[in-house]
């Protein structure tokens, strides 16, 4: 005869702590900072840094992506008044708690802009430079100058920062202090600000794409930018979740807590957004600019369809969405840790993948010279992604951000215990 | 043993004893529910089935049900509407062919917007549309289809105490046509499950 009572999950300070995932934080930044710094500095010496710059935008946009989308699985959680989610919420608060910091990874482009090098990386920083390589292009991005100049793209990227960090420190500072309080309004107050945290996470993170990813080509411009890049965050955020609760798990952590009910749906959502939904988007931004078929639209898919660039494409529409749509569309796949860990890693690799493809390609100013596909597609046969330091920046950078992850959950608990909705989550089953 | 209070009676019309048609079981709570399913999930019995006021976790695995097949038709159903959206554009767009589909149809390329009449891209919303259609109309077609929806009536509806199953009552319905079934063995069987009480079921005689 089966047994159906529920054995109290083991809420102590051994099951709930960082772990062995916590204990790895000194390790990660031992490994990471060195990383990073040597990146930058392969990227950004000597005086040519335009390809070393956009080396370094990855990186940046690659640790923003991972935390943002941390964030909107926090805010939405809360916007939701979900009770499933209790159980994983708090991995997910301490990688968007990085937040905080992450304007540091900022410096470098402000440093750009402070030296006068910001036209190495954004054409449209300097006009006059512009102008003298490609005068059509710069007479387009003339007329946007109101909103592409250098001192209020400095201002936006502070708001940016400052709202990112303002939301990260409001969930997390929310939730720790739950952890002492075990207040239920707390979680009231968390749900109550949702609703605008939610509206300035959408809107701050579509300008930021706007100004530091689509602006790299400033004569070309797309609406659906934005929800593009809310897909990447999307891809890394929800799948850098799901691998921090296997870490924690295999770490020692959350036995009994975070169940194959947790990781099933955690993996729906990463199947959903950073599958589904970024092919969904990806492809109807790119159907609409084939369709329409006009220059200064394409231009921008052209470099991407030649040299190494092609195959990268190619691999990007395999590898991040006919592949991962197959073999995670069932059920046991992403109730079984392991082959969720797969996944998720698999996503975030391609996740990083699809941020050198928005960022590294140039839009030739050579274009103009080609009547036809093929003499172009001859000429730039051995484009492809050539940052300097690019392996070492994105290392770095992903160490960075689990690093800050493994220090916060050392220092708090990686469950939030008290919250009112907890016995809910442990309880929870996908019917 | 205590035997069951309900009279077999007979119907009107025709004069002829109204066929039982299954045992009903009450249960006050869900706790009690589950383990009396998983009491009758290990006597055997098939033709069985549980009703309750809203979703209890578990219960399909106290039940002993299996996974159903479902997903694995509707994936079929989904790349058939693929297929379907795929060729039909393909061939009325791309190609000239000449072909019997109870008349002689005849593709027949058509510029639009100068783009070549092998336009992948072109065909991918409809393909995509055409798929999730053929999903989502199997999955509603074959979810009732596997549920033997949709029913009219179920002597279940005509039983009073029934009535609570939408209320705050728990029942186990097992049904005659169960090869397990024996009158008074099932309803000794439900009873040492904990049921509050037992009633038969008649039909035809409403």
């Amino acid at each position: 005869m089966a047994h159906h009572d529920h054995h109290a999950p083991d809420l102590s300070a051994g099951n709930i702590g960082g772990g062995k995932f916590g204990a790895l934080a000194p390790r990660l930044f031992l490994a990471g900072w060195p990383l990073f710094a040597f990146g930058c500095w392969m990227a950004l010496r000597g005086d040519n840094i335009a390809d070393g710059a956009r080396a370094y935008l990855v990186a940046m946009v690659l640790a923003l992506a991972t935390c943002l989308g941390a964030l909107f699985f926090v805010i939405v959680q809360h916007l939701t008044r979900a009770g499933w989610s209790v159980a994983v919420r708090r991995p997910a608060e301490a990688i968007a708690q990085n937040l905080r910091w992450i304007w540091i990874l900022f410096l470098p482009i402000a440093w750009m802009g402070w030296t006068g090098k910001l036209v190495d990386l954004y054409p449209w920083a300097d006009l006059g430079v512009l102008r003298s390589i490609a005068p059509a292009e710069a007479e387009l991005v003339a007329n946007k100058a109101g909103y592409l100049n250098q001192k209020f793209f400095f201002v936006r990227s502070a708001a940016y920062f400052a709202v990112w960090a303002l939301l990260a420190n409001f969930f997390w500072s929310s939730s720790v202090r739950q952890d002492r309080t075990g207040s239920p309004s707390i979680s009231a107050r968390c749900r109550k600000w949702s609703g605008p945290a939610m509206i300035l996470f959408g809107l701050s993170t579509t300008f930021a794409s706007f100004d530091w990813i689509m602006s790299l080509s400033p004569a070309w411009f797309s609406t659906m930018f934005g929800v593009y890049f809310f897909a990447v965050c999307a891809t890394c955020g929800l799948s850098a979740v799901t691998l921090t609760c296997i870490a924690l798990q295999r770490g020692g952590q959350l036995r009994g807590i975070v169940t194959a009910e947790h990781y099933h749906d955690l993996g729906k959502l990463l199947f959903a957004f950073g599958i589904v939904f970024w092919a969904y988007i990806a492809f109807s931004q790119f159907m609409l600019i084939w369709y329409g078929n006009l220059p200064e639209e394409t231009a921008w898919f052209l470099p991407r369809q030649v040299g190494q660039w092609y195959w990268i494409s190619w691999g990007l529409l395999l590898g991040h969405f006919i592949l991962p749509f197959v073999l995670l569309i069932s059920r046991w796949p992403k109730r079984w840790p392991s082959s969720l860990a797969v996944g998720c890693a698999w996503m975030y690799l391609f996740g990083v993948v699809d941020i050198c493809y928005l960022v590294l390609p140039h839009i030739p100013h050579d274009l103009a010279e080609f009547t036809d596909y093929r003499a172009f597609a001859e000429k730039h046969a051995a484009d492809g992604p050539h940052g300097p330091g690019l392996p070492f920046l994105v290392a770095g950078a992903v160490l960075l951000v689990f690093a800050g992850t493994a220090r916060a959950l050392r220092r708090e608990q990686s469950l939030a215990s008290r919250d009112p909705s907890l016995a809910e989550s442990l309880a929870f089953e996908n019917m | 043993m205590t035997t069951i209070a309900t009279q077999i009676r007979t119907t009107a019309a025709t004069g002829a004893p109204a066929r039982l048609n299954c045992l009903l079981a009450e249960y006050e709570n869900p706790a009690q529910l589950l383990a009396a399913a998983e009491q009758i999930r290990d006597r055997g019995y098939r033709y069985w089935d549980c009703h309750t006021p809203f979703p209890v976790h578990g219960l399909d695995r106290a039940m002993g049900i299996q996974r159903t097949l479902l997903p694995v038709m509707v994936f079929a159903a989904g790349a058939a509407g693929c297929t379907a959206g795929l060729v039909l554009q393909l061939f009325t767009n791309s190609f000239e062919f000449t072909v019997w589909a109870m008349v002689w149809v005849t593709g027949y390329p058509f510029l639009i917007s100068g783009k070549p009449a092998l336009s992948i891209p072109a065909f991918i919303p409809v393909i995509f549309e055409l798929t999730v259609l053929f999903s989502a109309l199997s999955t509603v077609g074959l979810m009732l289809l596997l549920n033997h929806l949709p029913r009219l009536h179920h002597p279940l509806l005509a039983c009073n105490r029934f009535r609570r199953a939408s209320d705050d009552r728990f029942f186990i319905s097992i049904e005659a046509r169960d090869p397990r079934f024996y009158r008074s063995k099932t309803e000794a069987d439900l009873r040492a499950t904990g049921a509050a009480a037992v009633e038969a079921v008649t039909e035809g005689d409403d």
